[in-house]
């Protein structure tokens, strides 16, 4: 509903208005003539290709008639635009990647089969050929009120993104982009699916993506009426962007300081988007890689990928004359060492790689996580905050302030050693998982908290502990399942199942407590707080006016105690945030304070007459008898006061 | 209805298991082991037990509990026959009310009314009203929603 894709036949005036160059097919190209349109296509991207070079940059990209079959689009910008030229180059060597490892065989000689070169011959050249197409029929444009993208030559295809809807722009570029100075835009818009991408321009210049950024964002702002002044924002940071854009590897430094210079020195007076820096990842914040599993398990994750490509490799040798004979003999030749001593040797060898590998795993994991994290940074533009990071590929994430309800500090038990925390964004329209919601890496509490306290406003209220029958709850949920697996495995004999267990059952009363001591909720005067979970200790903080509803569940377990679930919906982030095992009343309190309007109505007694909690919620029956009236008193739960 | 409707759930799955357990003593097929031929028409029998005793309670528990109120600002709901649930939608954060009705629902002219917000836990379902009543309140709801609505998220 919010981007419109059309497929058409190549309408004459679409045609016409279409830049494209001379050697252009005529309108209505059968399928069958689509060998011949291709050459022509072919034959004129590369004159462009030329003039591109010639220009020195991707200044050049512009330079298409502002002339849409809209006619609406404003005077700024309005142009149809190509991607970036260099798009030629860089796209068949992103491809070139998935071919690596034929090419690589192929270098050793391993396969001779001239069908397998010939297919990948062709395989390339298609590659060629077609990215030199997608380049000649790309355009797009931004206009006052939408962008459009359009492609294809023979079936083509127009998509137009209302600006309004669009809910997030952001900007990645792996190392071939960088190296050439390009990056990808990618275009987010509000539709049914999370995370549906709606538009994706692959390749521009550097400059001219993060042009594109800010011209979207604040159009879209202008349009929503957010944003006071509609002066020419897209012009300003084009003008700033394009000297530093001159050619190469240039583009992607100068992409890289136009915002950043806007934060530290004065700003370019021109600059609309002024842009302040929260954060630049201190260089010892790299160590906390160590402490993420994710990135612990990194190196055996490369080893699968390697032991999967050597068996493959092996597979393809076997395949050749003599190579069982040979495999046969190595495996004799083992066999006879394997008598003598060579068998504690090899265990030795495995054992030694293993403990090696082990011993890496913190090296390994504060590597990869430096590449993934290279020059965090977290910065503030008029109405969106700005995450920057990545060493090869470097992604730029805008998340807009106006849909931020909260944020999460998430830690895990070994990063709670160090007493480290991450801090990630709850928002409307970016699922609870998603890496984009990412605002900090893991660093020092204090740090991360003092950084969440200016940007988006810190919570200052306590924590209230849950009852203990709570902990009574944890503890029977992580040990008795391992427990009564145990106790069912000893009693059937099968030892070999049942020990494990019994260490899982053993394990599970640490466990328990923590969740138990995690466990939380509190407020203050703006925010609300919940936290829970302990192998992933999750504090979520949000605004007050984010709480769109509240749930509360009790299961028969948990009725005698007096325990609920009280979950908080949020239209954001995972779309609700659960206080696990809190005192019914004190949670009906809790959610009173929060939101008056919304359960004041609903107390039974407000001036603290004690009913009994199983009392609460005894409303009137009126299910299925439409005729009766609404009673002007809702009799419902409770004792509490507030 | 709910009674109708548990009974047609049950008697279906009883067929269904009876089927299961006629086809595997039929066909003989030598995979099968012998007590699971044997004792085939016992699962049949205690799941048809079963249903029957949940048809008797269940039902009636669950007509007990279901309570719901439209006030001016809120939906309040309550569900559950074993666990509980008690659910609060503000009527401004409504997204889309839904009124829908199956051809048992038909049957009894009843209907159901899912309210959706911005966040899949925070939608509400209210079974088994009136149908006529439901049609008045989604629409009575709709409208409001409308004059209410901020950002609704």
């Amino acid at each position: 509903m919010t981007g419109r894709e059309e497929r058409e036949g190549a309408p004459a005036e679409e045609r016409g208005a279409a830049p494209l160059p001379a050697e252009e097919p005529p309108p209505g190209t059968a399928p069958g003539a689509e060998g011949g349109a291709e050459g022509g296509a072919e034959g004129g991207a590369e004159g462009g290709a030329e003039g591109g070079a010639a220009d020195g940059g991707p200044s050049e990209a512009g330079a298409g008639p502002g002339e849409g079959p809209g006619g609406e689009e404003g005077a700024d910008g309005a142009g149809w635009r190509k991607l970036s030229p260099m798009m030629l180059v860089v796209a068949p060597a992103t491809y070139l990647k998935n071919f690596i490892v034929p090419l690589i065989l192929m270098a050793f000689g391993a396969t001779q089969n001239p069908w397998a070169l010939a297919s990948l011959f062709a395989a390339l050249a298609g590659l060629a050929v077609t990215g030199v197409f997608t380049w000649a029929t790309f355009r797009y444009q931004v206009g006052d009120r939408r962008l459009e993208i359009r492609k294809g030559l023979v079936s083509r295809s127009r998509r137009t993104i209302p600006l309004e809807r669009i809910r997030g722009v952001h900007v990645t570029s792996n190392l071939v982009h960088r190296l050439f100075g390009l990056a990808v835009v990618h275009i987010e818009a509000a539709a049914g699916g999370e995370g549906s991408e709606e538009g994706k321009l692959d390749a521009v210049a550097a400059a001219e993506a993060e042009r594109l950024r800010r011209l979207l964002l604040h159009r879209r702002a202008v349009l929503r009426g957010d944003a006071p002044s509609a002066a020419a924002a897209g012009t300003a940071p084009a003008g700033a962007g394009a000297p530093s854009s001159a050619g190469g590897t240039g583009a992607e430094e100068g992409g890289e300081a136009a915002p950043a210079g806007g934060g530290d020195a004065a700003p370019a007076p021109a600059e609309e988007p002024r842009e302040t820096e929260y954060f630049r990842m201190p260089a010892r914040w790299y160590g906390f890689g160590a402490l993420s599993v994710g990135y612990l398990l990194t190196p055996f994750v490369a080893l699968a990928a390697v032991v999967g490509l050597a068996s493959q490799v092996v597979g393809d040798l076997m395949e050749r004359p003599g190579a069982v004979a040979a495999g046969e003999r190595v495996f004799l030749h083992y066999r006879s060492l394997a008598e003598g001593s060579g068998l504690p040797v090899l265990v030795a060898v495995v054992a030694g790689v293993l403990l090696l590998l082990l011993a890496l795993m913190p090296v390994f994991a504060v590597v990869a996580y430096t590449v993934n994290h290279w020059d965090f940074r977290l910065a503030g533009q008029d109405d969106s905050l700005v995450t920057r990071r990545g060493l090869f590929t470097r992604q730029s994430v805008a998340l807009e302030r106006r849909r931020i309800r909260g944020h999460e500090l998430v830690d895990s038990p070994l990063e709670r050693v160090r007493s480290a925390v991450r801090l990630r964004a709850i928002m409307t329209g970016l699922g609870g998982d998603s890496t984009r919601a990412v605002l900090l890496p893991a660093g020092p509490r204090a740090r991360v908290e003092g950084v969440a306290d200016e940007v988006l406003g810190g919570y200052t209220g306590g924590l209230v502990r849950h009852p203990r029958a709570a902990l009574r709850r944890r503890l029977v949920r992580s040990v008795l399942p391992f427990a009564l697996a145990a106790a069912v495995a000893a009693a059937a004999g099968l030892y070999w199942a049942a020990v494990p267990a019994a260490l899982l059952a053993l394990a599970g009363i640490p466990l328990g407590v923590d969740r138990y001591r995690a466990l939380g909720h509190g407020r203050d005067a703006e925010r609300i707080s919940v936290r829970r979970g302990s192998l992933r200790r999750t504090q979520a903080v949000l605004r007050r006016e984010a709480v769109i509803g509240w749930t509360w569940r009790q299961t028969l377990f948990q009725r005698p105690s007096g325990l609920a679930h009280l979950t908080a919906t949020v239209g954001a982030g995972s779309g609700g945030y659960t206080a696990v095992d809190a005192d019914l009343e004190e949670s009906v309190a809790f959610a009173a304070g929060v939101t008056p309007e919304m359960i004041r109505p609903f107390l039974a007694a407000p001036e603290g007459a004690a009913a009994p909690a199983a009392e609460k919620r005894s409303v009137p029956d009126r299910r299925d008898r439409p005729e009766q009236q609404e009673p002007p008193e809702k009799g419902l739960r409770g004792p509490l006061g507030d | 209805m709910w009674t109708v409707e548990s009974v047609i759930a049950h008697a279906v799955v009883t067929a269904l298991l009876a089927g299961l357990a006629w086809g595997a003593a039929a066909a003989g097929w030598s995979w099968i082991p012998d007590w699971a031929v044997s004792y085939g028409w016992a699962a049949p029998v205690c799941y048809a037990l079963f249903g029957l005793v949940e048809t008797a309670v269940v039902p009636r528990v669950r007509y007990r509990v279901h309570r719901w109120e439209v006030t001016a600002d809120v939906i309040y709901t309550r569900t559950g026959w074993l666990g509980r649930e008690w659910q609060l939608v503000p009527v401004s954060r409504i997204q889309t009310v839904d009124h829908t009705q199956g051809w048992v629902e038909r049957m009894f002219k009843v209907a159901t009314l899912q309210v959706q917000t911005a966040s899949h836990a925070g939608s509400s379902t209210i079974e088994g009203l009136d149908a006529e009543r439901a049609r008045a309140i989604s629409e009575e709801l709709a409208v409001r929603a409308g004059e209410l609505r901020d950002d609704a998220t």
